[in-house]
């Protein structure tokens, strides 16, 4: 039967402090939206869970020199907060597609990452908002960047007794238009058959910078440099997008698979269209 | 079992439950204190029958563990309805309008509504359809849903 | 002429749900939250493979557990068999058939242990080779899916005992003159139901052993009728079963078979001498519960040169699992749109079930109607095509019309098909859109539906039973089945009306076998119809008590008044009234809780509380007092399907087209729905806003059947068990609805209505196929259509 103590700390030490304690035997738990379900689905259970709901000063969005994003803050805040609607469109994106209102008023942005699901709907925007992760363990802070975080399927660089507390955005990516596609067959409540999301920067008709990653399309969430780099000085038409598009949709950027949810072929044809469109919508946001 | 003693705000009263450290909101809601208005449809946060109001925003009872609730203040569809039995604008619209058939997933569905209008009293049809996204009905097709939620904010100016 | 109706103060108007008022305050009780004292909680244990025998079954951790009761394995209870065709068992002893198998139970004091108790159980399997596919399965040296039937003769093939046939007419000359025919394969696939509330019931024996069963089944006579059977096999002959509804969360057909979880619930009841309540969870629902039946048609058509049908010729194959429940009889309510939508002359329809290692299936709103118009109007589509005819004007050509006589033998009273399809040419803009988008298309698809009632059982019948107090409330014991149709307040409504109170007045008590009278159940779109008629008949059985009452009384009254006064003030002079005015019950009426006399509604002296009446005529003294009640059976004069299938099996047919426009984004195959009208002839609109909960229902459950809803099953077993994998549809996906109400008044419903509970769902996917089509010139055959098969279609095309 399933049985853990469920504590309570209302700060970091005191976290960082029970997770020495209780070593393997622990479990973090934010908003809960992933970690009850995986207790209910595989009937088993951590012996201990540690909640880390308390630790209200992890719960916030600035813009200071940086975005900052508290690693509790939810993907309702997200979804809500106008600075992100605006400057950080992609996020916006993604947060506003994760499950319901209910998930996201509890879903935290660090749970999503640190579930480290292929298919994490705010693991793409950030890989092209060039996030940074902190973490703070008993050696210390530390950081790096998204791109690093994740190293395979549910599995990211956070070590069992670190806590990831803050996501930081460099402040440079308010010259960057982004936006995230969540392809779908239904429009809400589900995960995504395969995620893009598009951040570029132009000067004039150029693409002077851009980023493409891609979710559900290899182990882990993936950024697709071959097609950044096709597109890097390239003039945003239809000819170089379509291009990156069947760039980022080979094997040289991903690995698709089939699945339940959907064949390689179709991931493949859906990141061709998307790369552009989301790259247009990207631009189209940057202009305005 | 490990127990947990948990005090809050249940519709208004501060309560306090005893109950394993591993139920849920929902588990103790229905079984603890024996209010049944939020159902379980499916225990995971997919279908939105067991949302509640949690200060002021609509969660899935049924992923939420108990420990969570301590000093939070919980609003179910048992503590809409005024003292005299008069009804709140949400299910007098539902009524209304044909915003229930069955009724499983009218609890969820008003508490959902009931957050969004609370904290915006004129929500777009947009709005409205993306605040019941994770409710899920095979009723109503949601159309008479939408009109309820409608009529109710319209009533509620 | 129309005739003008007289007005009504209930019926036809939009009276809200007020009489449901406990679901929007949480406290309707489902099965959900129903507890009985000493109450146990059942689980049951389903099997690994989809086709293995049963080597061994260890138990003996699970009846060790702290709080477990009862564990039961087919080895504990008697052997017997049940089912539609009698070929499954309780507890399977041997073999396994399917994933869905049920091979042991457990009753524990909590669903916690239960389910703990359920995971400590070691089943040894050695596995058999299974078949998955109904073609295959058909195949000589196919593996046996069953080795011997229910009498225990040796099974040689996979098909089932039951040859659907219908045949009317020569199809053979009829495809010599016929000037173009067209051919088509399509087939549809499993879905479920998804009814919010999960499927449940709580089983609990008195010492006499005699049984009530809570259960959210909607025939609940039906239910006695199988549990009887089994009970005079397992030692129970001559109990008292009773069934007992409580409020129920959603049916859609799953409510209609006595599935196998209630009869466990019965073993672990009967073993623990406990209540036993089962309740599945959601992975349960979409894994153990049979859902709508999947099937394969090629269909041919012909039509002359005016376009007029010449013949159609349908073989069907459904794949019918491992087991038999009611999905293997949907084809006889195939063989309706088969044969009767539209009017064709030469009708050819077989349709072969199969058995195969797959979960079985059941019934689902309209029954195999929409598996077979998705047939019917693809074909209509691509044969319209040939002949270079519109297909609206086609479809117009060979509408069904009033008076007609089906092949089937169906007597159409009333029939607004040609109305139905020109709102849906109108509010489409069919002349300007048909084949003139690149990327946007229209489509429309009709139906045709039993209406009113439907005779599958020897008695179609429905008995209601209405009962006053002296203080006017009427209680109503209703033996159907309120399953959130909205049939308390449309019953409470023609009440209201046909007994002069007010539907505030109206008490209903439904789903009880022990208070109601028999009902064929609350199925095929008859709800309204049969309790309608029910209703109306003991409604005036009841009035003419109250008026023979009033008829005493009301001198009475009235004399007993003037005394009154007079004794009050001697100058006080009687008036001169005709009391014939109110001599006979004849001459008699009530109205919102008023009686009157029919010559003079307004008399000053004759307009009597109803109250009034029935309080003197319960106070009356000695030997003489009186109380209303009446009760009526209403079975409709139809006939039963014979042996060629023929017969008119219902009072009246409901039509209906749907129309659709879409877009179709051609580089990611993805349908988006811009415009549907839903138009259908109801009879008479009961109660207008609760009609539309209807239509829109069945068309956003219609649309999730053409585009998104699919359980996956792959060799045998469903890969999608949840809300999250299963797309049924959200809020979110916006269907534009835009319901078109046609009413022509049929003389045998209740006011002029007519069922409408499946029809919206039917015609929803092949017009959807249509109008794909029509956007992009692909013809998607197999639901649902995903973008993933129109790209793969649309490549095939550039190659």
């Amino acid at each position: 039967m399933i049985d853990y103590d469920y504590l309570r700390p209302d700060n970091l030490e005191e976290v960082l402090g029970l997770l020495k304690e209780h070593g393997p035997k622990a479990t973090l738990i934010a908003g809960g939206t992933d970690v009850m379900v995986k207790i209910r689905n595989t009937k088993k259970a951590p012996e201990v869970l540690v909640s880390i709901r308390g630790l209200k000063d992890l719960r916030y969005i600035e813009k200071k020199k940086d975005y900052h994003i508290g690693a509790l803050t939810t993907h309702r805040m997200l979804e809500q907060s106008e600075l992100i609607r605006t400057e950080l469109s992609a996020l916006h994106d993604g947060a506003s597609r994760v499950g319901s209102v209910q998930v996201r008023n509890v879903a935290t942005v660090g749970g999503n990452i640190c579930n480290a699901a292929p298919s994490a709907d705010t693991a793409g925007p950030l890989l092209v908002l060039d996030a940074i992760v902190f973490m703070e363990g008993p050696e210390g802070k530390r950081s790096v960047p998204i791109t690093e975080f994740f190293t395979s399927t549910y599995k990211t660089v956070l070590k069992k007794d670190e806590v990831l507390t803050e996501i930081k955005i460099p402040g440079e990516m308010e010259h960057f238009g982004s936006a995230y596609w969540k392809h779908s067959r239904r429009k809400a409540m589900n995960l995504p058959i395969l995620g893009i999301a598009v951040s570029l920067k132009l000067e004039g008709e150029i693409i002077s910078d851009v980023r493409i990653a891609l979710t559900v399309a290899a182990p882990t969430p993936v950024r697709a440099y071959k097609a950044e780099d096709f597109l890097k000085g390239k003039p945003l038409s239809d000819e170089a997008l379509n291009e990156a598009g069947k760039i980022a949709a080979s094997t040289e950027c991903c690995s698709l698979r089939d699945s339940l949810r959907g064949e390689a072929w179709y991931r493949a044809e859906i990141i061709e269209v998307y790369v552009p469109r989301m790259a247009k919508l990207a631009a189209e946001r940057r202009s305005k | 079992m490990k127990k947990v003693s948990v005090s809050f705000t249940l519709n208004g009263d501060s309560v306090k439950a005893e109950v394993p450290a591993t139920w849920t909101l929902l588990k103790t809601l229905r079984e603890y204190f024996e209010l049944t208005g939020a159902k379980e449809g499916c225990g995971v946060g997919e279908c939105g029958a067991c949302t509640v109001i949690m200060d002021g925003e609509a969660i899935n009872s049924c992923l939420c563990p108990i420990p969570e609730v301590e000093g939070r203040s919980v609003t179910t569809i048992e503590g809409l309805a005024d003292e005299d039995g008069s009804l709140h604008p949400l299910q007098d619209a539902f009524l209304k309008n044909n915003g229930v058939q069955c009724g499983f997933c009218t609890s969820g569905m008003i508490m959902s509504s009931k957050a969004l209008l609370d904290q915006n009293p004129d929500p777009t049809e947009d709005d409205i359809r993306t605040t019941i996204a994770g409710n899920f009905c095979r009723c109503t097709g949601y159309v008479q849903i939408v009109e309820s939620v409608e009529m109710a904010a319209k009533e509620g100016k | 002429m129309e005739e003008k109706m007289p007005d009504h103060l209930f019926v036809g108007k939009s009276i809200p749900r007020t009489i449901e008022t406990d679901k929007v305050t949480g406290k309707a009780v489902y099965i959900d939250d129903l507890k009985r004292p000493g109450m146990l909680y059942g689980k049951i244990l389903y099997s690994k493979h989809a086709h293995a025998k049963i080597k061994s079954i260890d138990t003996s951790k699970a009846e060790k557990l702290e709080g477990v009761r009862a564990v039961l394995t087919g080895r504990d209870i008697p052997d017997v068999r049940v089912g539609f065709l009698k070929d499954q068992t309780v507890l399977k002893r041997d073999v396994v058939r399917q994933f869905k198998d049920e091979v042991a139970a457990v009753a524990a004091i909590r669903p916690e242990i239960a389910a703990e108790a359920i995971d400590l159980i070691k089943v040894e399997y050695e596995k058999l080779p299974g078949v998955f596919d109904p073609f295959e399965a058909m195949k000589q040296g196919s593996p046996l899916v069953h080795e011997v039937d229910a009498r225990g003769r040796p099974i040689k093939s996979n098909i089932l005992p039951l040859p659907w046939k219908f045949e009317v007419g020569d199809i053979e000359q009829a495809r010599k003159d016929s000037a173009y025919i067209s051919k088509d394969t399509v087939s549809t696939t499993w879905v479920n139901q998804c009814c919010m509330g999960t499927s449940g019931c709580i089983a609990e024996f008195d010492q006499n052993n005699n049984l009530t069963l809570y259960d959210q089944t909607n025939v609940i006579f039906g239910h006695i009728g199988r549990i009887t059977e089994y009970f005079s096999q397992i030692g129970l002959r001559g109990k008292k079963i009773r069934v007992v509804n409580p409020v129920v969360g959603g049916s859609f057909g799953t409510k209609l078979d006595t599935d196998i979880y209630e009869f466990i619930a019965i073993q672990l009841a009967l073993k623990t001498r406990k209540p036993v309540k089962i309740l599945f969870d959601r992975e349960e629902e979409f894994q153990a519960l049979p859902p709508r039946q999947p099937a394969v048609f090629t269909i041919e058509q012909g039509c002359d040169k005016e376009g007029i049908l010449t013949f159609r010729y349908c073989e069907a194959v459904l794949d019918n699992g491992s087991y038999t429940s009611w999905g293997a009889t949907t084809p006889s309510v195939m063989i309706m749109p088969m044969s009767s939508l539209y009017r064709v002359p030469n009708v050819y329809f077989k349709a072969t079930c199969v058995y195969t290692n797959n979960i079985y299936a059941q019934a689902m709103r309209g029954y195999g109607n929409p598996q077979a118009t998705f047939a019917v109007e693809t074909s209509m589509d691509t044969l319209a095509e040939e002949a270079g005819i519109d297909p609206a004007e086609f479809r117009l050509i060979n509408r069904n019309r009033s008076g007609d006589d089906t092949p089937m033998k169906l007597r159409i009273t009333s029939c607004g098909l040609e109305e139905c399809i020109t709102a849906v040419k109108e509010k489409l803009n069919w002349d300007d859109k048909k084949g003139k988008q690149k990327g946007r298309g229209v489509g429309m698809a009709s139906l045709i539906h039993v209406a009113g009632g439907a005779r599958v059982t020897k008695s179609d019948g429905h008995g209601m039973m209405i009962k006053l107090d002296e203080y006017g409330h009427v209680d109503v014991i209703e033996s159907g089945t309120d399953q959130g149709q909205g049939s308390p307040t449309v019953i409470s409504q023609i009440v209201a009306e046909a007994l002069g109170v007010r539907p505030e007045d109206i008490f209903l008590t439904f789903g009880d076998t022990a208070l109601a009278l028999w009902d064929a159940g609350t199925h095929a779109s008859r709800h309204t119809f049969m309790a309608g008629n029910a209703a109306i008949g003991a409604c005036a059985k009841a009035k003419r008590q109250i008026l023979e009452m009033a008829v005493e009384q009301m001198p009475k009254i009235i004399k007993g008044g003037f005394k009154r006064k007079k004794r009050k003030d001697p100058e006080f002079v009687e008036p001169d009234l005709d009391f014939g005015l109110i001599a006979n019950p004849e001459d008699l009426d009530i109205r919102d809780r008023m009686i009157f006399p029919k010559k003079d509604p307004d008399h000053p002296y004759f307009k009597l509380p109803l109250t009034q009446i029935l309080q003197n005529g319960l106070h009356v003294g000695t030997g003489q007092s009186k109380v209303v009640m009446a009760e009526e059976f209403y079975d409709p004069p139809t006939e039963m399907l014979n042996w060629e299938m023929k017969g008119n099996l219902s009072m009246t047919y409901a039509f209906g087209t749907c129309g659709v426009e879409v877009g179709v984004d051609e580089q990611t195959g993805e349908v988006k729905i811009l415009k549907l009208v839903s138009a259908h002839d109801v009879g008479k609109a009961m109660n207008p806003t609760l009609l539309l909960g209807q239509i829109y229902g069945a068309a956003y459950t219609g649309v999730g059947y053409a585009l998104t809803e699919e359980i996956k099953v792959r060799n045998g077993r469903v890969m999608n068990p949840s809300f999250r994998d299963y797309q049924m549809l959200t809020a979110m996906d916006v269907v534009p609805i835009e319901p078109v109400v046609i009413e022509p008044i049929d003389e045998a419903g209740p006011y002029g209505a007519k069922g409408v509970g499946e029809p919206g769902l039917v015609p929803t996917a092949p017009a959807i196929a249509n109008a794909v089509y029509d956007a992009i010139g692909i013809r998607i055959t197999d639901l649902p259509i995903t973008p993933e098969k129109i790209l793969t279609a649309l490549k095939e095309r550039k190659v």
